[in-house]
């Protein structure tokens, strides 16, 4: 199978405000927003992206679109390796991928119609003759499940889960490579999201599309994605595929992540007595907070085969601490 | 509805379905005009809310109840430090209780609340503005001031939604913590099942500004009577990439100011009937004391 973007040693980082004169930024110091993070997204699969917030997952959507520029690491779309620096591969990029935002209020234009916010995108791209916009925008409106009417709505004039498939149809009315969408239902309802999730497996599967899937909802990547990349702040600490990863975590973290998906019980809960932590400084980002930190953890662990195409960056899997090839299942809630 | 002492109980929709409006109206706060109150009362603690005054309802806001919005960063006040916020609370708890608190005791009542709720470095949490914290931490905030007055009665509206599973996670931990250690009785409005699920003892399900079911969260869970709780359980997602597609209920809420004839579910439910588009369901019990409008129940 074809990649569509590989993603190799993908760094991003921003500088932190805080400390020093606003002059000099004396005491100013960059941040990895995204540190070293290597995936791939296979043509016709969703790949999806979960972690906290701050986690670096919307940075990731944002450099596939062109937004951010990456400080080191390549990102090759469709074996085309991208320079963030020249134009026509910023259009060659936009072109190919659509992106869908969390908050459709704030990315869609209040004054204008429907069909303005869709002709700009087509008129952006010049892929198709004038002549051709009104067929094109139909077409997709259709396609996204929404009435034709809607054409000539302003934004406020739809619901929450209208505007976000308008937001969809945007994204591909012009037609993509790949789609990324970065928690795309989070402001949604629970039934709204199940509708829009719907039209998006159905969309995939007409078009052949590619995504990339952002959100921190566990139930929702699952139902989605064919394989996953978890994030902890900013690196990407398992990867696999999505089944693998749920079922069976390999990662101290993703183990925990998986044991705090919200299940429809009533679950006893235990008073937390430590205060959240930030990510570690030094060695494995994680080991602040591991329950199984050991003394090899203050290295920075690479990412290892935990598995069949299956990635954790972790020491426990590096063979050298004999009898824990696989962490124990940690059941305790936070 | 009725909540005993101590209890949490959750209330359940989609948005539009009122369940915001009665959480205002229980805290005095709906605003009217437009709002009007045409009927029905608001007893607490064998107080009928809606016959006191305003100075007389504001006297019961704080202490008596309280309430947490959604929207953390629009629920404080940008220009004041969370100390100043916490302040402010403190000093109407206070001024119910009539006592004369010194700065000393201020302080301490603060670094006390924020350590319960589990805010790492008070000290330095309390000197930040709202925008220099976190969503998990700016709602907290929120909470802070809701309970620091000791509230009787806590109003929490979706004071989970938008936040990670991980802080989502804290928050209901802490909230349950509360209501064990202080009897705190809490009223969760939320529109995710999974959410209200976890720690409510009992749900109340909303549909257009009607209780559509009501029972123990065990039962509503896992056997729905109601359609549309059904409707609402078969939305989260289930299974992986290769499940078939969620059986969500179609269509949107109805807007409240053009509803439908008879039962105001019918045009989404499934299982509609004639003498659902003609009248609107009684309440009817089941065998295990849960209560639901449906007519669905005089066919079996």
């Amino acid at each position: 199978m074809t990649n569509i973007i590989e993603a190799e040693n993908l760094t991003v980082t921003f500088r932190a405000r805080g400390g020093g004169s606003f002059l000099f930024e004396r005491g100013s110091h960059m941040i990895n927003a995204v540190d070293e993070a290597s995936f791939q997204v296979k043509e016709g699969e969703t790949f999806g992206l979960a972690g906290e917030t701050g986690s670096g997952k919307s940075t990731i959507a944002r450099v596939l679109v062109g937004l951010y520029k990456p400080r080191s690491g390549t990102v090759k779309l469709l074996d085309r390796k991208i320079d963030f620096h020249k134009k026509a591969d910023i259009t060659y990029l936009r072109r190919n991928v659509g992106i869908v935002f969390q908050d459709p209020v704030g990315s869609l234009n209040p004054r204008l119609k429907v069909r303005e916010i869709l002709k700009e995108a087509l008129r952006a791209a010049k892929v198709f003759e004038r002549k051709e916009f009104d067929n094109r925008i139909e077409t997709i409106i259709e396609r996204v499940g929404l009435r034709k009417s809607c054409i000539e709505a302003f934004p406020r004039e739809l619901s929450g889960g209208e505007k976000q498939r308008v937001s969809v149809a945007r994204a591909l009315v012009v037609p993509k490579k790949l789609l990324v969408l970065d928690e795309p239902t989070s402001s949604l309802d629970v039934s709204i999201q199940a509708q829009v999730l719907n039209t998006l497996r159905k969309l995939k599967s007409e078009l052949g599309l590619s995504c990339l899937f952002i959100t921190h909802d566990i139930n929702v990547i699952k139902y989605v994605s064919n394989s996953l990349g978890i994030l902890y702040y900013g690196k990407l600490v398992e990867v696999g595929p999505t089944y693998d990863i749920v079922t069976n975590p390999k990662h101290p973290y993703t183990v925990k992540l998986m044991a705090n998906v919200p299940k429809l019980t009533r679950v006893e809960r235990k008073t937390e007595t430590m205060a959240e932590q930030g990510p570690s400084a030094s060695g494995c980002i994680y080991s602040k907070v591991c329950p199984q930190v050991f003394d090899k953890c203050t290295t920075v662990p690479t990412a290892l085969q935990v598995g069949k195409d299956r990635l954790a960056a972790c020491h426990l899997f590096d063979g050298e601490k004999p009898g824990l090839e696989t962490p124990p299942t940690q059941t305790e809630t936070i | 509805m009725q909540i005993k002492k101590g209890e949490i109980i959750g209330i359940v929709g989609e948005s539009g379905s009122g369940k915001s409006t009665l959480g205002l109206a229980v805290i005095g706060l709906l605003d009217s005009p437009p709002a009007e109150i045409l009927e029905g009362k608001i007893i607490f603690e064998g107080t009928n809310l809606l016959l006191l005054d305003a100075e007389q309802m504001s006297s019961y806001r704080g202490p008596g109840i309280g309430m947490v919005f959604q929207e953390s960063l629009a629920a404080l006040n940008p220009v004041y430090r969370t100390e100043s916020q916490l302040r402010e609370s403190i000093e109407v708890f206070a001024r119910a209780k009539k006592l004369a608190l010194k700065d000393t005791e201020e302080h301490k009542m603060m670094v006390e609340i924020l350590n319960d709720l589990r805010l790492d470095k008070p000290e330095v949490v309390m000197k930040k503005y709202p925008h220099e914290l976190s969503g998990g931490m700016r709602q907290r905030i929120s909470i802070a001031m809701a309970i620091v007055e000791k509230p009787r009665l806590l109003i929490l509206d979706e004071v989970t939604t938008g936040l990670d599973v991980y802080v989502q996670n804290r928050i209901l931990t802490i909230l349950k913590d509360l209501n064990q250690r202080t009897g705190t009785t809490m009223i969760l409005i939320t529109h995710d099942l999974t959410v209200a699920s976890q720690i409510c003892d009992r749900l109340y399900v909303m549909y257009a500004g009607r209780i559509m079911e009501e029972g123990k969260t065990e039962a509503v869970v896992k056997t729905p009577i109601h359609p549309y709780t059904q409707k609402l359980m078969a939305a989260i997602p289930q299974g992986f990439v290769d499940a078939p597609p969620l059986p969500a209920p179609t269509g949107e809420a109805p807007d409240v100011r053009r509803l439908p004839p008879g039962c105001k579910f019918h045009p989404r439910c499934p299982f509609v009937m004639e003498k659902c588009k003609a009248e609107e369901p009684n309440m009817f019990q089941a065998s295990d004391g849960r209560s639901f409008m449906c007519w669905l129940e005089e066919k079996k």
